[in-house]
């Protein structure tokens, strides 16, 4: 499958500092795309040029591979970070109101309204007024105005912040429905848990510049040691020898569990990239007794603070 | 249902069932019919004290005392004491005041004198005057000795009545005239202009604090992907004006049926209204009422839609109401000229000055609806709407582009000067 949409060399400059500088990203449809990056560092900006609400210095847009144009933001649902509802309004005439601007006909939008109201078990806020709503439940009440129309690409900017853990796992899971059912997906974050659940690429913005691009197991696999933790009951000196020619190893911190005591741990780090996990594993197995063996693939997290510091601070790469 | 029609309706629902809307709609013109039936009530009952106010009456003369009548809170009491003894005798130590009337009074009026405890009133001493001027004039009659001189007298006295009338030709062919009444006209005139005036006011700031929620709460980012910036502000001004002529509606309504009501109940009691009000009614034809508010809905709506569009492209640029103060200048300083002209106006209808800002577009409105009760020619009216109308086309271009521009644009406050840079941008 294509691109739903992508951006070539996006420059905005405001008055006193560049606040996207020469980013691009290009977005397969029906992907759930993360847009990371510190605080300050573009990610609204980016988000808010793909909504054309505001327009970049230079730069193109593309939309299913042709020049974006203005009819093509209505095939975009946006939540922005900041609440976009009349706090004066009542919830469910608001979200009635919204949703028929978004083109669904009254009855319609009413019908697909209670079904999401009542999936996210707020039935009972329809005649409450917005300014009564817990940032949550606003944010709930935003989120399914943004999807109401069934709009082919979602843009989310925070959507997990103010969110419970139950309710962040809720909106996790709808928005897994809403790719499987053909839409795409981008979304801004912080919260690297949830992007290594959901994501399937990242884009890593810092300082106005893309740092780091691409699918995220790609990413995660590139950004490893290659190296194996291996938790086992015996020797480790023993094991150290064992391996010895194959892999140099150092001791790890043992990982909070209940036998933690029992078990020792190490980091085993192959000398050569065409190791054989086999032959490994068959020496670690005749030596001690084996708990776990796994691949140390970095977290995400790990991979965010390693780019962002390595482009803070260009000299030590 | 397209989506303008969509957002004319939110708007309007929204303002109409609000409880302040609502509110206003039935208070105002309980209030306005009290600011003009309280003055009415004060003149009847306000000038009568409860406890008559004495006035004792030194009268030297033996010719007033007597024809002095107790009324208006007034009780005259005839004494035989001098002044001075007067002035301290118990008896008369609750008196209000003091009358000293000299023994030539026929002769020489000026020999009156008021002496009172507290500080007399304008009414009082006009009482006291007319009364005395009465009583001497009747003595004077007498003197002169000619029989029947009283009546002679009566029939010399002239009263005329002036009965004004506007020729007209629309009204009735040649020569055909109608009975006008220039209190009415200037009554008309300032209640429409003021009207005018307090409602592009209010409406106005009403539309400016609607758009700075939206861009405040974010709510045009979520939006601008299904409706135009333009539609949502053209959306806004014309919902905010249907509310509005809601309103004056309701107020028409209310307020015709009160005047139906007072105009019964003045039937009743006819010789108790003046002659000139009668005539002032009677003016009140059926035909100058429609083209009253034929004028009326034409100046208005231009009126406010040209000021609306400058309210909204204020609103767009700020977010909040506090950064508007310096912003609104523009907007405000034509509408209170407008007020400040319409005094002039009201007083000389047809100067040069009342001639031209009622076709100046910006204090049209507001002077043109104040000249039309006096009768404008029909090309001025023409020319005012058509250049109004225009005005707002151009202007609501414009404020449509610093709007595009503002209503997304965050952080520090503008200047005037930025914001009309921002029309020159490309939408």
């Amino acid at each position: 499958m294509g691109d739903i949409l992508s951006a070539e060399n996006i420059i905005k400059q405001y008055a006193g500092h560049r606040a996207l500088d020469d980013v691009s990203l290009s977005v397969p449809e029906g992907s759930i795309y993360g847009l990371l990056g510190p605080n300050g560092a573009g990610k609204t900006t980016l988000l808010r040029i793909i909504n054309r609400i505001t327009a970049p210095d230079s730069g193109t847009l593309k939309f299913d591979e042709r020049p974006m144009t203005a009819d093509d933001v209505c095939r975009i649902g946006y939540l922005p970070e900041e609440r976009g509802l009349y706090k004066k309004m009542k919830v469910g005439e608001q979200a009635l109101y919204l949703a028929r601007l978004k083109g669904l006909d009254k009855t319609e939008a009413r019908t697909q309204l209670e079904m999401w109201f009542r999936k996210f078990n707020i039935m009972g806020w329809w005649d409450r007024k917005v300014d009564e709503l817990s940032k949550g439940m606003a944010q709930k009440v935003q989120f399914i105005v943004t999807v109401i129309h069934r709009p082919r690409l979602l843009i989310f900017d925070e959507p997990f912040s103010g969110f419970d853990p139950i309710n962040a796992q809720l909106l996790r899971d709808e928005i897994l429905n809403l790719r499987d059912e053909g839409a795409t997906v981008i979304f801004s974050t912080h919260n690297m848990a949830s992007v290594e659940e959901i994501c399937d690429h990242i884009t890593l913005i810092n300082k106005s510049r893309n740092i780091l691009t691409g699918p995220v197991d790609e990413i995660r696999r590139s950004w490893g040691t290659g190296s194996y933790r291996v938790d086992f009951a015996g020797d480790p000196v023993q094991l150290a020898g064992a391996v010895d020619g194959l892999c140099s190893s150092e001791p790890a911190a043992p990982e909070a569990s209940a036998d933690a005591d029992r078990l020792n741990s190490l980091v085993l780090t192959p000398l050569t990239r065409d190791i054989r996990v086999r032959e490994l594993v068959g020496r670690i197995n005749e030596t001690v007794e084996i708990h776990g063996f796994r691949e140390m693939i970095p977290s995400m997290n790990d991979i965010f603070i390693r780019a962002v510091e390595a482009s803070d601070d260009p000299t030590e790469k | 249902m397209s989506k303008i029609a969509l957002i004319i309706q939110r708007e309007f629902n929204q303002r109409v069932r609000k409880r302040s809307f609502i509110i206003m709609t039935i208070l105002m013109p309980i209030l306005m019919a009290g600011l003009m039936i309280v003055p009415v009530l004060i003149a009847q009952y306000g000038s009568s004290p409860s406890a008559a106010r004495e006035i004792v009456v030194v009268d030297s003369s033996g010719v007033v005392a007597p024809a002095l009548r107790d009324e208006q809170g007034l009780a005259f009491t005839a004494t035989a004491m001098t002044y001075d003894s007067a002035r301290m005798a118990p008896q008369y130590s609750g008196a209000f005041g003091f009358l000293v009337v000299g023994p030539q009074v026929v002769g020489n009026p000026s020999e009156l004198t008021l002496y009172t405890r507290e500080s007399s009133t304008l009414a009082i001493e006009n009482n006291i005057r007319e009364q005395v001027r009465r009583a001497v004039y009747q003595k004077r009659i007498e003197q002169a000795n000619v029989p029947g001189l009283d009546s002679i007298l009566e029939r010399l006295q002239v009263y005329p009545v002036l009965t004004t009338y506007r020729l007209d030709a629309r009204a009735g062919g040649e020569g055909a005239a109608r009975e006008s009444s220039s209190a009415i006209s200037m009554g008309v005139s300032y209640a429409l202009g003021f009207i005018i005036y307090l409602f592009i006011f209010i409406y106005g700031a009403a539309i400016m604090q609607g758009v700075i929620e939206e861009k405040s709460n974010r709510i045009v980012e979520v939006i601008v992907s299904s409706v135009k910036p333009f539609q949502l502000m053209m959306g806004k001004i014309i919902g905010m004006a249907l509310v509005a002529l809601t309103q004056f509606a309701v107020w028409v309504v209310l307020i015709g049926g009160t005047m139906l009501a007072i105009q019964h109940f003045a039937l009743g009691c006819a010789d108790a209204m003046p002659a000139e009000l009668t005539t002032a009614v009677k003016s009140l034809d059926g035909i100058f009422l429609l083209k009253m508010a034929g004028a009326f809905l034409l100046f208005f709506t231009g009126g406010y839609l040209l000021y609306a569009s400058m309210y909204a492209a204020v609103g767009s640029a700020v977010e909040n109401v506090q950064d508007t103060q310096q912003l609104q200048l523009p907007i405000t300083i034509p509408l209170f000229l407008a007020v400040v002209v319409m005094m002039n106006v009201m007083h000389d209808p047809t100067n040069t000055v009342a001639f031209w800002f009622s076709i100046i577009p910006f204090t049209s409105p507001i002077i043109m609806i104040a000249r039309i009760p006096f009768g404008v020619p029909a090309w001025e009216v023409a020319l005012s709407a058509v250049l109004l109308y225009a005005t707002f086309l151009l202007i609501v271009s414009l404020a449509a582009k610093i709007y595009l521009t503002g209503i997304f644009m965050y952080g520090k406050k503008p200047t005037l000067g930025e914001m009309l840079r921002w029309i020159r941008y490309k939408g």
